[in-house]
C-alpha cells in the first residue's frame, strides 16, 4: 500500500523519489527580519538631524545592530523638497560604549530619492555586509519647504 | 509521481480508513536515507505559501484575489521574506498575454501603511503559448504588504500560487 502525505494545502501525493517526504534542513533555522524602528521625522534644514530628531551627533539612531547583516530602510516622503541624507556607523565595546568618537561614514551626503507622496527603499550598506553596532541616519532638506518623512527600518540577519 | 487534489476532510477520512503502519513504511519505494541524500541539492530556505487560488483576468487591473480596490494588499505579513515567487498557469486556448505589476508598501506596528499608495516594484507582460506554466520572481523582499495585479485584453482564468522564502542561519 503506498504511503501518501499532504504535499501542500490540498494535494495528496504518493511518497516517491520525485516526491519525497518533506524534511527540514538540519542545523539551520530561519531568521525572521526584525522591525527595528518606525519613525516620523519632520524634515527641516537643521543640520545633523537624525530620523529620531536628534541633532547631537554622538547619539545613534539605532543601537545593538551587530547581528544584522543589512538594514532595509523603507520610507514614505510626503514632500518633494530637495533633501540629503547621510548614513554613519560604528562599533562599540562589550559595554556598549563606542570604540572611539565620531563615525564611519557609510554614505556621504546624498540626494534622498523620491518625490512627494512616494515610497522608497535604501539598503544599508548598499553592497557589502553591515554588522556594525550603531547606525546614525541623518536627513535634511536643502531647498523647498519642511515635510514629513515616515520611515521603517528592518534588520536582516 | 501520482497526485490528486482532495479536501482536508477527505484526506482525514482516508487516513482513518487506511492508517500507515510500520510494515508499509518498510516497503516504501525510496532509497534508504533519501532525505539526507537529497540535502545537498535542497535549497535551504524556509518557504511559506502566502496565497493560492484562481483569478479571472479581464481588462481591469485586478489583484490576484480578484478585487480592483487599489488599497487592498494581495499578501500581508511578508516582512521576514527575502523574496517572493509567483507560479501560475493560465487556462484558455489563445496564447497567453497577461500584463502584471507588483506593488509593495510598509506598515507600522498597528498594521497601518506608512503612507498612501504603493511602491511599484516591477511590471511585465507574461507571454506564453496556451496552457503553459509561468513563474515570476519578486526579488525585492522585506516589504510588509504586496499587491500583485494582472490584466488581460482576452478574459482568462489564471491559477496561481504565491510563496515566499526566508533567509536562513546555519548553526
Amino acid at each position: 500500500m503506498p504511503v501518501r502525505f499532504l504535499k501542500n494545502a490540498s494535494e495528496l501525493a504518493d511518497v516517491s523519489m520525485e516526491s519525497p517526504l518533506p524534511v527540514q534542513v538540519a542545523n539551520a533555522k530561519p531568521v525572521p527580519a526584525d522591525t527595528l524602528l518606525i519613525a516620523t521625522t519632520p524634515v527641516t534644514t537643521a543640520a545633523n538631524r537624525d530620523l529620531l530628531g536628534y541633532t547631537a551627533t554622538e547619539v545613534p539612531t539605532l543601537d545593538n545592530c551587530m547581528q544584522y547583516r543589512k538594514l532595509v530602510w523603507v520610507y514614505f516622503r510626503q514632500g518633494d523638497a530637495d533633501t540629503n541624507y547621510r548614513i554613519l556607523a560604528r562599533a562599540t565595546d562589550i559595554s556598549g560604549i563606542p570604540l572611539g568618537s565620531g563615525w564611519q561614514e557609510l554614505v556621504p551626503p546624498t540626494t534622498l530619492p523620491g518625490g512627494a507622496n512616494s515610497w522608497n527603499r535604501i539598503e544599508i550598506p548598499a553592497t557589502t555586509d553591515g554588522y556594525y553596532d550603531q547606525y546614525r541616519i541623518e536627513v535634511w532638506r536643502t531647498a523647498g519647504s519642511d515635510y514629513i518623512l515616515v520611515s521603517k527600518l528592518i534588520g536582516v540577519r | 509521481m501520482s497526485a490528486e487534489r482532495i479536501t482536508r476532510r477527505e484526506m482525514l477520512k482516508r487516513l482513518v480508513v487506511a492508517p500507515v503502519g510500520a510494515a508499509a513504511l518498510a516497503t516504501l519505494p525510496v532509497r534508504e536515507g533519501s532525505a539526507a541524500a537529497l540535502q545537498p541539492y535542497y535549497e535551504p530556505y524556509f518557504v511559506a505559501v502566502l496565497w493560492e487560488g484562481r483569478t479571472r483576468c479581464d481588462s481591469l487591473w485586478r489583484s490576484l484575489k480578484g478585487d480592483v480596490v487599489a488599497i487592498l494588499p494581495t499578501v500581508q505579513g511578508t516582512t521576514p521574506y527575502d523574496r517572493l515567487y509567483w507560479t501560475g498557469y493560465a487556462l484558455g486556448s489563445a496564447p497567453v498575454n497577461v500584463n502584471m505589476r507588483v506593488l509593495a508598501r510598509a506598515v507600522d506596528h498597528n498594521g497601518v501603511p506608512l503612507g498612501a499608495g504603493w511602491r511599484p516594484v516591477g511590471q511585465a507582460t507574461i507571454q506564453t503559448p496556451p496552457l503553459r506554466w509561468f513563474r515570476v520572481e519578486i526579488p525585492e523582499g522585506h516589504w510588509d504588504e504586496y499587491r500583485i495585479e494582472v490584466r488581460s485584453a482576452t478574459p482568462r482564468l489564471v491559477y496561481s500560487r504565491v510563496i515566499a522564502s526566508q533567509g536562513y542561519w546555519k548553526e
